[in-house]
């Protein structure tokens, strides 16, 4: 298998405290892998710390490429996508604003980001602010779809959305799996076994776990490994 | 009437310089929560560049020396601006407190620099006698010079809008001033952002620097330190990172200032820091300043 | 935090004794000398006031300077226009510096970070307006409030009696040190670096952060009225330039330049900026900068350039300033000595 992604012994410690402690994971190329794990054990930590928004020390691989040390926005040129836990869009921006303000390639990719979303089509001109969670995170996830990526991170897309939503998060991120590689941090479990291939769990700043979704089907597992009853559905 | 017209006026002159300066300052906390402290310094270089250049260079008193000059104090701001950024700013990114402790430092240094350069005694700018010249408004008659410096501040506000909504430098200097992080999670180098507003924060106080030679006659070492107090009061009940914000500020303190002075000398400035503090408590992130959600 | 260890605690209180003892010697005999070290020791004990809000409370405040000037003012001008003699003069000054602490620190800690440190200048700002344009006759503008010399003993007027004034000085500057020193060590101080480091652990507490820091404020504006008051009695007047921007600015660069909450740092500070400004500038005049070219020369002939230079340069690269650098010193080599 290609690795897209590798970590290994990746460390964090923000203010004092030692949040990542040596994380150690694979990302198979050209697939979804889900991360898991009950929260606070440092899933978005390591989403950020790929992208070095948290200082982190070890090494990180994209592909063949060493990109611990770079900055932020030399990770994401590299050819990474992030779309962050709480959207994180320009709310005093236009909904194109947003999106221009994402492109990277000489061509970025409206038309395949129009499709997904009609709606950012006909609310192009209204600022991102005034727009619903659901709406916002279309925004997030399209900045990431503009472009041509190795590798895209996503942190709970679907976090506070209605069931509608979530089903078009889901469709939008099985398009973009067509053509890249995704890490997604998930809570929802039917949307990771619907898309993942792969799953990773973390707990207490080191992953304890790498596996399969039908694991999930297990509520042993499900509630050991994530605290939750997820086996059922 | 007259009088107040002729008030009105020139605290509104006054507070085009107060803009030129705070607008900067205003871009460059907001965008880099930095408060500089140097920014009158900036404009000082500004204002001892057309003094150097109408003196020296140009000596001939006409209208286009002098506006070839502003151009050159803009320039010269500009450049000290981008000087500090690149020499001690950049060097402790994210580290704020110690970011405004060297632009306290830096100002403090270039204080005594232009006292050991140029002396402590104000150096005289002559402007070009067309700017003499009185307009009559009703039954009032005002300086055109106040003019000139509401004309280049509104310049100077036309052109930092197009900027900020037709470039794709002033798109990503909105979106920092809301979420720098998540510009570089863009793939965006943010740091150039930066050092380009230093750029135009510099170009904007050292014009404001040049025209400052001719509302306050000259140039001594402190003319910036006693702009930038102001222009920090300015920026503050403007909302840092808020240009218009800075603008309407700037009017109101400008008129205020001039305006009670007349009335009692000196009252101005006491009411206008008065107002500033009002301002705070009443409404905390400024009048148009983002607010902290 | 107390970067002395135990063997160098004593080292301040060698230091005192010694400056107490030289006055007596040829060491520090000459007036001009002891005029300049009574200076510093004034700034000293202003900076170590300063401290006790910046190192040790965590405001920045840009204001300090207004209760200084309030100390001063408020003393010669019940001596000057009242006739009172000094220790009434000195408590009326110190009352009123209070009340406006009070007041001023109220509103102004309502607001936090940078918009504390803008409302903090703003009110200091007016207050040097006011002595600036002599409003309302109160302060004789630039002309400086005079000293009402009836109002204080013989033994503090005249040249002959530098010496006294000189351990007046580091008299204040001591009182000021066991002061500071007191509140630091006592359970209040530890209530307020608390609060520095983490105010919401102290809020979850069930203690009240403004009420703390409001304390801290009126106090260290106290003392710092208090060192006005003898400021007055040792240059003999008080000047609109004790309110201004600039001196709270050079409190600050004393702060950062000796080492931000360590005490000592900001007595270190103090005395070195000082007694370099005013030493640098007789430098000058003695014709030692002669040799360079005057693009240089000039600027450093002005004390500000240099000390401003050596602030950027240990903001940049020792963080801590002078006792940071001892501490780093100590930890690299101390611990062979041990």
């Amino acid at each position: 298998m290609t690795k897209a992604l590798t970590l290994a012994d990746v460390n964090v410690t923000i203010k004092g405290s030692h949040i990542l402690q040596g994380v150690n994971f694979e990302v198979e190329a050209g697939v979804v892998t889900g991360l898991l794990g009950r929260n606070g054990v440092g899933k978005s930590t390591t989403l950020r710390s790929i992208v070095g928004l948290v200082p982190r020390v070890g090494s990180i691989k994209l592909f063949e490429q060493e990109i611990s040390g770079l900055k932020t926005h030399e990770v994401i040129r590299a050819g990474v996508a992030f779309v962050p836990e709480d959207r994180e869009i320009f709310s005093t921006l236009t909904v194109l604003e947003n999106l221009k303000l994402a492109e990277r390639d000489k061509n970025p990719d409206y038309d395949t980001v129009y499709n997904l979303f009609p709606e950012l089509l006909k609310r192009k001109s209204q600022r991102a602010g005034t727009l619903s969670g659901g709406q916002q995170q279309m925004v997030a996830v399209a900045r990431a779809l503009l472009n041509k990526t190795k590798l895209l991170l996503v942190d709970e897309p679907t976090k506070g959305l209605a069931p509608k939503l979530v089903t078009e998060v889901a469709d939008a991120l099985e398009v973009a799996a067509q053509a890249t590689t995704i890490l997604l941090v998930e809570q929802n479990l039917p949307l990771i076994k619907r898309i993942a291939k792969n799953i990773i769990v973390m707990d207490q700043g080191v992953v304890v776990h790498s596996g399969v979704p039908t694991e999930l089907e297990n509520p042993e597992f499900a509630k050991q490994m994530l605290g939750v009853s997820g086996g059922s559905h | 009437m007259e009088i107040f017209i002729t008030l009105f006026i020139t605290g509104f002159g006054l507070g085009a310089l107060y803009f030129l300066v705070a607008s900067g300052l205003s871009l460059i906390y907001g965008l880099m929560g930095v408060l500089n402290f140097a920014h009158g310094a900036f404009l000082t270089a500004g204002a001892y560049a057309t003094w150097y250049f109408t003196t020296s260079i140009r000596a001939d008193g006409s209208l286009s020396s002098y506006v070839i000059s502003l151009f050159i104090a803009g320039v010269v701001g500009a450049l000290f601006a981008v000087a500090t950024e690149q020499i001690l700013i950049k060097y402790l990114y994210d580290r704020h407190i110690d970011q405004a402790l060297v632009t306290v430092g830096l100002g403090f240094v270039a204080t005594s620099a232009y006292l050991g350069w140029f002396g402590s005694d104000p150096l005289i700018v002559l402007p070009p006698t067309q700017l003499y010249n009185t307009v009559q408004i009703g039954d009032a008659f005002v300086g055109i010079d106040r003019f000139l410096y509401i004309g280049v501040a509104a310049l100077v506000l036309i052109a930092n809008f197009l900027m900020m909504r037709y470039t794709r430098i002033g798109l990503i200097i909105r979106a920092g001033v809301e979420n720098r992080s998540m510009v570089t999670a863009l793939g965006i180098d943010v740091r150039k952002a930066f050092t380009f507003v230093f750029f135009i924060g510099g170009f904007a106080a050292g014009l404001g620097g040049a025209l400052a030679t001719t509302y306050a006659s000259g140039v001594g070492p402190t003319l910036g330190d006693a702009f930038l107090i102001y222009a920090f009061i300015t920026v503050v009940i403007g909302g840092m990172g808020s240009v218009p914000g800075t603008a309407i500020a700037a009017i109101v303190v400008g008129t205020t200032q001039v305006l009670v002075n007349y009335y009692v000398q000196g009252l101005g400035d006491f009411v206008v820091v008065m107002l500033l503090a009002l301002v705070l408590l009443v409404r905390p992130q400024g009048l148009l300043g983002k607010v902290a959600h | 935090m107390n970067l002395l260890p135990g063997k160098y605690r004593y080292v301040p209180v060698l230091a005192m004794v010694f400056f107490g003892v030289a006055a007596f010697t040829p060491i520090l005999n000459e007036p001009g000398l002891q005029q300049t070290f009574a200076v510093a020791f004034l700034f000293a004990a202003l900076a170590l006031t300063y401290d006790l809000l910046l190192g040790f409370t965590g405001l920045l405040s840009f204001g300090h300077a207004l209760y200084y000037a309030a100390g001063a003012y408020g003393a010669a001008y019940a001596m000057a226009r009242w006739d009172w003699g000094i220790i009434p003069a000195g408590i009326f000054a110190m009352v009123f510096a209070t009340l406006i602490a009070l007041f001023t620190g109220a509103t102004a800690l309502r607001v936090k970070g940078i918009a504390f440190a803008m409302v903090t200048l703003a009110f200091a700002e007016a207050g040097h307006v006011i002595a600036v344009l002599n409003m309302w006759g109160l302060s004789n503008g630039d002309q400086t409030l005079q000293l009402n010399f009836d109002s204080v003993p013989d033994f503090f007027l005249g040249v002959n009696n530098t010496r006294n004034l000189y351990l007046l000085a580091l008299v204040t500057l001591i009182l000021i040190y066991v002061a500071v020193w007191w509140l630091t060590q006592s359970s209040m101080g530890r209530v307020l670096q608390a609060l520095r480091d983490n105010e919401e652990r102290v809020s979850v507490l069930g203690l009240k952060p403004f009420n703390f820091k409001l304390i801290a404020f009126v106090l260290a504006g106290v003392m710092a009225a208090f060192v006005g008051v003898i400021a007055v009695i040792v240059t003999n007047n008080a000047n609109p330039v004790m309110g201004s921007t600039q001196t709270t600015i050079s409190l600050l660069l004393m702060v950062i330049l000796g080492g931000i909450a360590t005490r000592w740092g900001a007595v270190i500070g103090g005395l070195i900026y000082v007694v370099l400004s005013q030493r640098l500038t007789t430098l000058d005049t003695q014709g030692a900068l002669s040799g360079l070219p005057e693009w240089i020369g000039g600027p450093m002939s002005e004390p500000a350039f240099i000390l401003g230079v050596i602030f950027i340069l240990v903001v940049m690269f020792s963080p801590g300033g002078i006792a940071g650098a001892l501490y780093r010193l100590r930890m690299k080599f101390g611990s062979s000595v041990k």
